[in-house]
């Protein structure tokens, strides 16, 4: 148990602010060291004691590099280059700076009217934006500067303008999203006027994201400017930004590179260091885009795949004919947190016979989904599974990858949860079908006909040619079935098949599973929340509590008599058919997360029967007299 | 789905007078006397009277556009002052050169940024994951003129293995079609890389990003679960998902391309929109500017047009209605 887990991860939490962390995003950290390298020299340029980028000495023209008095040489009219560099950088980052803070104000303005002002505004602010996104924002603001005349200021001018939609179009986006928000409703309940609405629930909310918006374009803004000015229709000689610099230094570029190459390298050095900074807030601004899913989280799994557990209570040791289909032992399920591997799955040993109709019951988070695509070693990155999980005979733990994979969905099938996320929405469903059926090399134990008959969608016409969104929830899942049953498996694993169905639907499916099982002589472990359903369907019962499985008996056993306090509390929250006067408990407080620190029982903080011994040490999970198993100390007995 | 493509088609009407009118209306603002700034300081009286005119600015900006509008639809987009030439004839000669440099950049930088994207992907190594991911933040912060001073430096100058400037080399002679169009390709190589490597990086940005996505999808464990090879999982399955997700970008990254023409024409000589755009902006010659603005927004447009119906030929859920 990762007990020392939780506490890492209440250290981490509650580390200092956004800025706190930024320190510690090496990303970030590179970025204003970059920044540094610039802005510092640019920002203190008029008390350096450096020469006057201006002043031209013909007789110095084009002098080397570490020449006397002129660190990096001098240019073609015998300026100082260093001097020209840092005072150069100063004009391209003020100059950059203000167009994004022009255009960030003014596309908040436009943007907020739109959001604010009724449909009228908005439809005519957005019908300019559209015009004047349609064509690339460069021959705007070329434009603008044709307009006004070339020079600094008429270029940053244009620059900003042709930057306004872009940001009128996010602000208003986002001023949208906080419109419908619920605390804007309740301050105009209480009474508050639509300014003081504006000025103390929306601007606050809207910041971070101006923010965010003007440190990822600081840095194209930056490059713009340059660009105009390289054009020769931004600072005119001889006032110089790095880009009219790169425009003079051009005419020299075979002969003295550098005096072009240079300005270039500065800017170069001062966008990477924006635009590092502004990934780096990005990242603690916007949780979207969190850098998750890095490859770093996958190293876990291999590390532990040949680590093999044995041993454990073996739940039915003593089967009729021998080998159970399926063998669980020991499994672990480890969640990599934001301070290293929290537990969720513990311990959990269990057996499936053949032809047996399994359920995996708990709350949402108890970890049944984890628990049910480890047996396929299907977890997702940022998982690690150990223990051992055998099937006919088979330590998957032990398998490679093509051995593993002609395991999944020739003998082992998977059916999902959302068949509308799980289908791939951007193949038909023939092909999905046909590659299915041709995976494994040898042909498929049913032919495509056979398969769409099995799971009753003969009538759906041209069903081959359609794609997932052309069918209804209930006809997805049928596809979802056929595509598991392809290979003719010898046991599905069925991850809440039926939660996002409606009721008739949802008995439909119940109902075909349970013949395909039958019919065929196939397992199936069936997870889901819902304990009055999986009765109806499956002969034994999996309870899961917060990793753990806290009872293991038959269907009809544990509807009649529950032994787990937890089981029984399952149960008194179910509704029953035709007993509409039973009254609902609902059981208090709520499961302690992954890796949390509890010792004892797991269920004794929420348990109506605790005993001081229950919080002292964890129970095993027990075999009692009628052939149950229960991780009880004090089970509920008939008549209790 | 034609239905759907003529109406885009229709939008592009109000789109590009929209586009005409502010290129308009931001020409009006010009102080000064138009006329006067084209012929400059020494020009008689009776020259000026003429020119405006010719120039109809005796008349209010937009009664001028009203006119121009006229025109165009009759295919009269005026006369260049500057070229002495109507602005029609000049832009369509410009357009062949602009397009072909726009559409090799455009390309170019969706191999490669797709490429790149994928690879850091699809590559569960934390080696190559950072190498993309700088070499993509390298190409979002490069200065396009700059890196094509870089190249030309590099491999015309230093190594001498291809052309500085231009599209064709002048003395090439009675050039057979295919000589022509290997000398036509070398000098496209350079500039065409100097843009697709700045797309490259946006693209490969989103395309990284659109992969992890993707990877991470319900419908990729699926896969899994049904026993399809890695192989297919990631060149069929995988891909497809980013390709769907990245062509809205590269269809964004055309409006780059062709505004960053611009630039990197002015660099390399290359005879193209971009370069007579700037020498029209420096004589202020406003319906040379407008016609080659005008031109280059249509082309923008249907480029976009052309990425949503692939999206969509991808992607049926995306609508096309």
């Amino acid at each position: 148990m990762s007990t020392d887990g939780s506490s890492a991860a209440g250290g981490s939490g509650r580390l200092a602010g956004p800025l706190g962390r930024l320190r510690r995003h090496p990303g970030a950290l590179a970025g204003l060291g970059l920044l540094a390298l610039v802005l510092v020299p640019a920002v203190a340029a008029p008390v350096l004691a450096l020469p006057d980028p201006a002043l031209t000495a013909p007789a110095q023209r084009m002098l080397p590099p570490l020449s006397a008095g002129h660190v990096l040489g001098t240019d073609h009219l015998g300026r100082d280059l260093l001097s020209r560099l840092v005072w150069g950088a100063r004009a391209s980052i003020a100059v950059g700076a203000l167009a994004t803070l022009i255009a960030a104000l003014a596309g908040a303005v436009l943007g907020l009217a739109a959001a604010w002002l009724g449909r009228l505004v908005d439809g005519l602010v957005m019908r300019g934006v559209d015009v004047l996104m349609a064509f690339p924002y460069l021959l705007l603001a070329l434009a603008i500067v044709a307009a006004l005349g070339p020079g600094l200021a008429n270029a940053m001018l244009a620059i900003a303008v042709a930057n306004v939609p872009f940001f009128a179009r996010a602000v208003r986006g986002a001023a949208l999203d906080i419109r419908h928000q619920d605390y804007i409703a309740a301050a105009r309940l209480a009474g508050h006027g639509e300014p003081a609405i504006l000025a103390r629930e929306v601007l606050p909310n809207l910041a971070p994201t101006l923010l965010l918006l003007m440190t990822t374009t600081l840095g194209w803004m930056v490059l713009e400017t340059a660009g105009l000015s390289f054009l020769g229709l931004g600072a005119q000689p001889p006032a110089a930004d790095l880009g009219s610099m790169l425009g003079e230094g051009r005419e020299f570029l075979t002969t003295y590179p550098r005096v072009a190459v240079l300005p270039g390298l500065v800017i170069l050095v001062l966008v990477v260091g924006i635009n590092l900074v502004g990934d780096g807030l990005r990242d603690l601004l916007d949780p979207r885009w969190s850098p998750a899913g890095s490859s770093a989280q996958r190293q876990g799994a291999k590390a532990d795949a040949r680590r093999v557990a044995v041993g454990g209570d073996a739940g039915d040791a003593e089967q009729p004919d021998g080998l159970p289909l399926l063998s669980v032992r020991g499994l672990d399920v480890d969640v990599t947190g934001p301070a290293g591997p929290l537990s969720a799955v513990a311990g959990v040993d269990v057996d499936l016979r053949r032809g047996e109709r399994v359920a995996l019951v708990g709350e949402s988070g108890c970890g049944k989904t984890l628990t049910a695509l480890a047996l396929l070693r299907l977890l997702p990155a940022g998982t690690a599974q150990r223990g051992s999980v055998r099937h006919d005979g088979t330590e998957l733990m032990a398998l490679d990858d093509t051995a593993l994979r002609h395991l999944r969905g020739r003998r082992l099938a998977y059916v999902p949860q959302e068949p509308l996320t799980a289908l791939d929405p951007l193949f038909r469903v023939g092909f999905q079908i046909g590659e299915t059926r041709r995976a494994h090399g040898t042909e498929s134990a049913y032919a495509t006909a056979a398969l769409v008959r099995m799971v009753g969608l003969s009538a759906v016409p041209d069903l081959l040619r359609r794609f997932p969104h052309e069918l209804s929830g209930g006809q997805r899942q049928r596809v979802a079935i056929a595509l598991a049953l392809a290979h003719g498996p010898d046991l599905l694993i069925a991850d809440e098949a039926t939660t996002a169905l409606d009721v008739t639907v949802q008995r439909e499916i119940l109902a075909l599973l349970r013949r395909l099982c039958d019919e065929q002589g196939r397992a199936l472990l069936f997870v889901s929340h819902d304990l009055a359903l999986v009765a109806a369907l499956c002969e034994r019962v999996l309870v899961m509590y917060a990793g753990r499985i806290v009872e293991d008996a038959a269907a009809s056993d544990l509807l009649r008599q529950p032994a787990h306090p937890y089981t029984a509390a399952l149960l008194g929250a179910t509704p029953e058919l035709g007993q509409p006067q039973k009254t609902l408990s609902v059981l208090a407080g709520e499961p302690p997360a992954p890796g949390a620190r509890v010792s004892g029982c797991r269920f004794a903080p929420r348990c109506p029967r605790v005993q001081p011994v229950c919080r002292s040490a964890e129970p095993e999970l027990v075999r009692t007299g009628d052939g149950r198993r229960v991780r009880c100390r004090f089970p509920l007995e008939d008549g209790a | 789905m034609g239905g759907y493509v003529v109406r885009r088609l229709l939008l592009l009407v109000p789109v590009l007078l929209g586009v005409s009118l502010v290129v308009f209306a931001v020409m009006a603002l010009v102080p000064g006397d138009p006329a006067l700034a084209i012929l400059g300081p020494y020009a008689t009286p009776e020259r000026l009277a003429e020119l405006r005119a010719e120039l109809a600015l005796d008349q209010p900006w937009w009664r001028r556009w009203l006119g121009w509008l006229a025109g165009v639809l009759k295919g009269d987009m005026g006369r260049s002052v500057s070229l002495e030439r109507p602005v029609a004839d000049a832009v369509l000669e410009r357009l062949g050169p602009t397009l072909l440099l726009a559409a090799a950049a455009l390309m170019l930088g969706a191999v490669l940024g797709l490429a790149a994207g994928l690879l850091a992907a699809f590559r569960h190594n934390l080696v190559t994951d950072r190498l993309v991911t700088l070499s993509v933040l390298l190409g979002i912060s490069l200065p396009p003129f700059w890196l094509g001073l870089l190249l030309i430096l590099l491999f015309a100058v230093w190594l001498g293995w291809l052309p500085a400037s231009g599209m064709v080399t002048p003395w090439l002679t009675e050039p057979g079609a295919a000589l022509l169009t290997a000398d036509v390709l070398r000098h496209l190589l350079l500039p065409s890389l100097s843009l697709a490597l700045v797309a490259a990086g946006v693209i490969g940005r989103i395309g990284r990003g659109a992969a992890l996505e993707v990877l991470a999808a319900d419908h990729i464990r699926l896969c899994r679960a049904r026993g399809l090879t890695q192989r297919r999982i990631l060149l069929v399955h995988a891909l497809k998902g980013v390709l769907a997700r990245v062509m809205p970008v590269i269809g964004l990254q055309a409006g780059f391309v062709l505004g960053g023409a611009v630039y990197i024409e002015t660099i390399f000589q290359w005879p193209g929109l971009g370069r007579l755009l700037v020498d029209a902006i420096a004589a202020r010659d406003l319906l040379l500017v407008q016609g080659g603005v005008l031109v280059l927004a249509a082309a923008y447009v249907l480029v976009n047009l052309a990425t949503d119906l692939a999206q969509h030929a991808l992607d049926r859920r995306t609508a096309a209605a």
